[in-house]
C-alpha cells in the first residue's frame, strides 16, 4: 500500500475543523465523536514544588494516584494499577536521563511503589533509559511504564511520550529525518509492541521553547507543576505539544516558531495508527489546581 | 583584554598548493583561562560531542570540530566550539539555520541571545556559551567571541543564491534568511511534507525566508536546481502532492484562508506560502525573476 504523504495542508485542514468544530458547537463535535476518541488526565498540584523548586515526593504520590484513579475509573490506586498491570509481570519503566532536565526521581520511585503494591517483585521491575537494549528486565518486559519530563526537542519538535522509545532502536539518529516523522514505527517492533500500559508527561518544570539540540535555557522553563498521563501516547504527546504551544503564544505573543513542527505526532496516528492525535477527539479531564492551567 | 594565544588547529587550505592556515583561539579572555585540552571531532566521531544534533553540521560540509573550555574560580565555565566547514557559503547555512537574536557585530555574521554567541568568519562557524548566567560571564564571551573571530584571517562569501531574493521594500525580515542544503534541514524550518516531495539533494541549494505583508508573514522559497529538466520534476511532484487541487494553475488558496504559488523560472523554483492574498504573492515572484539570470529580459 503506498504511504500517504503528509503535508503542510494536513496541519492547516486540521486546524481549520478543530476551529470550525469549536465555533459550531456540539453538534459537529458529536459527529467527531464516532470516532476512536482518547482519555487523557491532567493533574496539577501548587505545593509540589518546595523551596527553590525541590520536589515534595508525597504530593507527587498522591497526584499520580489521583490521575490514575481518574484515568481507569477506579476508587482506590491500587484497584487503578491492577487494571494496568499483574503481579506476574516483568516491568520495565521506561524513564529519560537527559542531564538538563531528567525524569524526577520521585516520580520514578512513585511508580515503583506501585508496582510493588501491585505485587510485582523488585527483581522483575527496572527503571532505565540508555541502555534499554542489554537491559534483562527491558528485554523480557511483559509491560512498560513510560515516563519523561514534557520538553521542546531539536528534531522532534517537542520530546514527549513518542519519542521517549527511540532508545530501543540501535541507531537513534536514524529516526531523526522529516521531523523525526518514522518515530512511530519504534512502537511497532517486538521489544515495545503492545507492552505499554501507562505513559505519563512530567509537566512539573515543562521547557515550552528552545533551539538546537544541547541548548538549556531556563528564561524558557516554567513551574507548571503537573502531570500529564494517559494510555493513549499520541493523545498524550497531543495534549503535552498544545500546552507548550499555549504557553509560548503567551510568552512571545506568537506561536514562534520550534526547530521542527512535532509531526511525528500527527504520523504516528494516521500512518501508525497508535492513538490520537486530533484535540477534538481527546476528553481530558482536569484535576487540581487550575491556576494559569491555560489548557 | 585577551594577551596570550596559543596554536590550537592547524588546517588545510581550502585548495590544493595553498599554504596551510593556522588558526589561533585564544588562551584567556576577561579572566577565564583555556583548560589546555584540545578536543577534536571529526565527521565519525562529532555524533560523541553532540548527541543528536551531528545531521545538521554534516548536512553543511562538515570537516571538523575544535572544541577549548575555559574557567574561572566562582564562575561557570565557558566552551568555545570552532567548527570548520567545507566552504564559507556552508559556515554561513549553518549560522543562518538557527539565527533568531540580534546581531553584535563579530565576524562576518553574528547573533547574541540567552548567553549564547554565534557567529561565521570565512569556512568557521563559531558557538561560544556559558554554563550558567551573569553580567561578568556574558562580557567574558563576548570578549572570547572577538579574539576566535580575529584568529580566523580570511573572509568568505555568502551564497550567491542569497542575492536573488526580494528585499525589505516587499517586508523581509533579515533574521528569518535560511541558507537551506537539504529537504530535512527545509522541514525543521518551515515544515513542507515529510517526504521529499521537492526533491532536493546534494546538487540542490535553497533560501528560505520570511516576509511581512500586511502584518502577516509569509514565507518565500527559492530553489535552484543543476539543471531544466531537475527543476522541471520537481515542480510537476510539488504540484501533485501539494496543490493537487490547484487544476492547472499555479496557485492555490489554503485551508488557513491564504495563498499558496509555485513557479518555474529555468533551473530555479519559487514558492510563495501563506500570502494574504493573490497580489502579495504575485509581488514576491515578480521581485524575484527580476533578478534571477535573463530575469530583465522574459
Amino acid at each position: 500500500m503506498k504511504e500517504k504523504i503528509v503535508t503542510r495542508r494536513d496541519f492547516l485542514r486540521v486546524a481549520a475543523g478543530t476551529a470550525m468544530a469549536a465555533t459550531l458547537g456540539s453538534g459537529i463535535l458529536g459527529e467527531a465523536r464516532a470516532e476512536p476518541t482518547a482519555k487523557v488526565v491532567l493533574i496539577r498540584n501548587a505545593e509540589v514544588l518546595g523551596d527553590q523548586g525541590k520536589i515534595q515526593g508525597e504530593i507527587l504520590q498522591s497526584m499520580l494516584d489521583e490521575a490514575v484513579k481518574s484515568l481507569l475509573g477506579a476508587p482506590e490506586p491500587l484497584e487503578a494499577w491492577q487494571k494496568l498491570i499483574k503481579s506476574s509481570d516483568i516491568v520495565g519503566v521506561k524513564s529519560n536521563s537527559w542531564g538538563k532536565l531528567p525524569t524526577p526521581r520521585e516520580l520514578e520511585m512513585a511508580i515503583k511503589r506501585r508496582l510493588l503494591d501491585v505485587g510485582v517483585p523488585d527483581k522483575n521491575i527496572d527503571i532505565a533509559d540508555r541502555g534499554v537494549l542489554n537491559n534483562p528486565i527491558f528485554l523480557s518486559a511483559t509491560a512498560l511504564v513510560n515516563v519523561r519530563p514534557l520538553r521542546t526537542h531539536h528534531w522532534a519538535g517537542v520530546g514527549t511520550c513518542l519519542k521517549n522509545y527511540i532508545q530501543f532502536v540501535p541507531a537513534p539518529w536514524a529516526y531523526h529525518d522529516e521531523g523525526c516523522s518514522s518515530l512511530g514505527k519504534i512502537w511497532t517492533y517486538p521489544i515495545v509492541k503492545g507492552k505499554t500500559r501507562l505513559n505519563i508527561l512530567s509537566a512539573l518544570t515543562p521547557q515550552f521553547y528552545g533551539r538546537g539540540a544541547n541548548f538549556f535555557d531556563k528564561r524558557y522553563v516554567w513551574p507548571y507543576k503537573g502531570l500529564i498521563v494517559g494510555t493513549d501516547p499520541v493523545a498524550v504527546d497531543t495534549i503535552g505539544a498544545h500546552l507548550l504551544r499555549t504557553k509560548r503564544i503567551g510568552f512571545f505573543g506568537e506561536d514562534r516558531a520550534l526547530d521542527v513542527p512535532p509531526v511525528h505526532i500527527m504520523a504516528a496516528d494516521k500512518t501508525y495508527h497508535l492513538g490520537v492525535s486530533d484535540l477534538s477527539r481527546i476528553h481530558l479531564i482536569k484535576v487540581g489546581w487550575m491556576e494559569e492551567v491555560l489548557i | 583584554m585577551v594577551s596570550i594565544f596559543t596554536v590550537a588547529e592547524i588546517v588545510r587550505g581550502e585548495e590544493k598548493g595553498k599554504i596551510e592556515q593556522v588558526i589561533f583561539l585564544p588562551a584567556e579572555a576577561g579572566g577565564w583561562r583555556w583548560d589546555g585540552k584540545d578536543e577534536k571531532y571529526n565527521s565519525g566521531t562529532l555524533f560523541d560531542y553532540m548527541d543528536g544534533a551531528a545531521e545538521l553540521y554534516l548536512a553543511y560540509g562538515f570537516q571538523n570540530l575544535t572544541v577549548h573550555r575555559f574557567e574561572k574560580s566562582s564562575q561557570p565555565a565557558v566552551t568555545v566550539e570552532l567548527y570548520e566547514m567545507s566552504s564559507s557559503e556552508d559556515a554561513y547555512g549553518v549560522f543562518s539555520f538557527e539565527r533568531q537574536d540580534e546581531a553584535i557585530g563579530i565576524g562576518q555574521g553574528s547573533e547574541f541571545g540567552g548567553g549564547l554567541l554565534r557567529f561565521w568568519k570565512g569556512k568557521y562557524f563559531v558557538s561560544v556559551y556559558a554554563d550558567g548566567e551573569g553580567v561578568e560571564v556574558e562580557s567574558a564571551i563576548l570578549k572570547m567571541g572577538r579574539a576566535s573571530a580575529n584568529s580566523i584571517p580570511a573572509l568568505g562569501l555568502e551564497p550567491k543564491l542569497l542575492g536573488f531574493i526580494p528585499g525589505k521594500d516587499l517586508g523581509l525580515v533579515d533574521k528569518s534568511v535560511r541558507y537551506l542544503k537539504s529537504h530535512v534541514l527545509l522541514n525543521q524550518r518551515f515544515f513542507i511534507a515529510h517526504q521529499n516531495i521537492l526533491n532536493l539533494n546534494r546538487k540542490t541549494e535553497a533560501v528560505l525566508a520570511q516576509y511581512i505583508r500586511d502584518k502577516q508573514k509569509a514565507q518565500f522559497l527559492l530553489i535552484r536546481y543543476p539543471n531544466l529538466k531537475e527543476s522541471g520534476d520537481a515542480y510537476q511532484s510539488f504540484m501533485k502532492a501539494y496543490l493537487p487541487d490547484a487544476r492547472g494553475k499555479d496557485r492555490s488558496k489554503t485551508e488557513d484562508g491564504n495563498w499558496t504559488f509555485v513557479r518555474q523560472r529555468n533551473e530555479f523554483i519559487l514558492i510563495v506560502f501563506g500570502a494574504p492574498t493573490a497580489d502579495d504573492a504575485e509581488a514576491l515572484l515578480k521581485a524575484t525573476g527580476e533578478k534571477l539570470p535573463g530575469g530583465q529580459r522574459r
